[in-house]
């Protein structure tokens, strides 16, 4: 297949994360043979990322948020950039919470449904990169 | 998010949320819950059959509730999960402290 790739502005607030789950819908609906197992995995992942920008990056004033999604014959990708506050987050090595806890589960649940997250500051921007490798 | 409540004939609070159950809307469930459990139901279901996205806001939630439940000396139980919500729970090992049950009806049956 050839490479699809879709992008988003999210400019939240207004915006929210059924943007984020639309831009997705009309992904799947156009790539039909990712696998059901990619889709939910990556769709978790993706929610849970852009979730955590939304939930932390936020200084009050709104961020705003470039996702392009592409789709490969042997892997979905997700690319964001955003406005926000430097993340001061770390991603490997963060172990699942006491069952108990009632937060402090999404860094671990993306690192446990993707095979690659970057997190780098450019500027006055973070960018992210989650990568999935598609089952075959 | 439409939460609809009924109360079975024993007595247990069948919760069914509609929708995602995340960031956005995670405090609803909340706020259901401690009214039920202000009412003096302490055993609770949540009926997730109509959930179709569950993220770790929705799980930090349904642990709190858990916890609220427990506290007042009852329980919360989850059914009907989708293939989504029961893919959270394994990948967090939370499907030991919340099981899935197949149906709202079966939550409560052997005692």
């Amino acid at each position: 297949m050839n490479n699809a790739a879709h992008t988003l502005i999210i400019d939240t607030p207004p915006d929210t994360l059924d943007s984020v789950h639309e831009l997705l819908r009309i992904i799947w609906e156009k790539s039909p043979d990712v696998s059901a197992e990619d889709q939910i995995r990556f769709e978790t992942a993706l929610i849970e990322l852009a979730s955590n920008i939304f939930r932390h990056a936020d200084d009050g004033g709104g961020i705003s948020c470039l996702l392009s999604v592409e789709i490969s014959a042997d892997k979905i990708e997700a690319n964001l950039r955003d406005t926000g506050q430097p993340g001061d987050i770390q991603l490997t090595g963060v172990e699942m919470p006491d069952a108990y806890s009632e937060s402090g589960r999404g860094i671990a649940l993306i690192n446990a449904l993707v095979d690659e997250f970057i997190y780098a500051r450019e500027g006055e921007q973070n960018v992210w990169r989650i990568l999935r490798k598609r089952t075959q | 998010m439409e939460i609809t409540k009924r109360v079975t004939a024993d007595g247990v609070a069948v919760l069914l949320p509609v929708g995602k159950l995340n960031m956005v809307h995670a405090h609803r469930l909340r706020e259901v819950v401690d009214s039920v459990l202000a009412d003096g139901q302490n055993r609770i279901v949540v009926d997730l059959s109509s959930v179709d996205f569950l993220d770790s806001s929705g799980l930090g939630a349904l642990i709190g509730c858990l916890k609220a439940a427990r506290q007042a000396n009852g329980d919360l139980r989850i059914a009907a999960a989708t293939e989504q919500v029961k893919l959270v729970l394994q990948l967090t090992n939370l499907d030991r402290v919340l099981t899935p049950y197949a149906s709202a009806e079966s939550a409560y049956v052997i005692e």
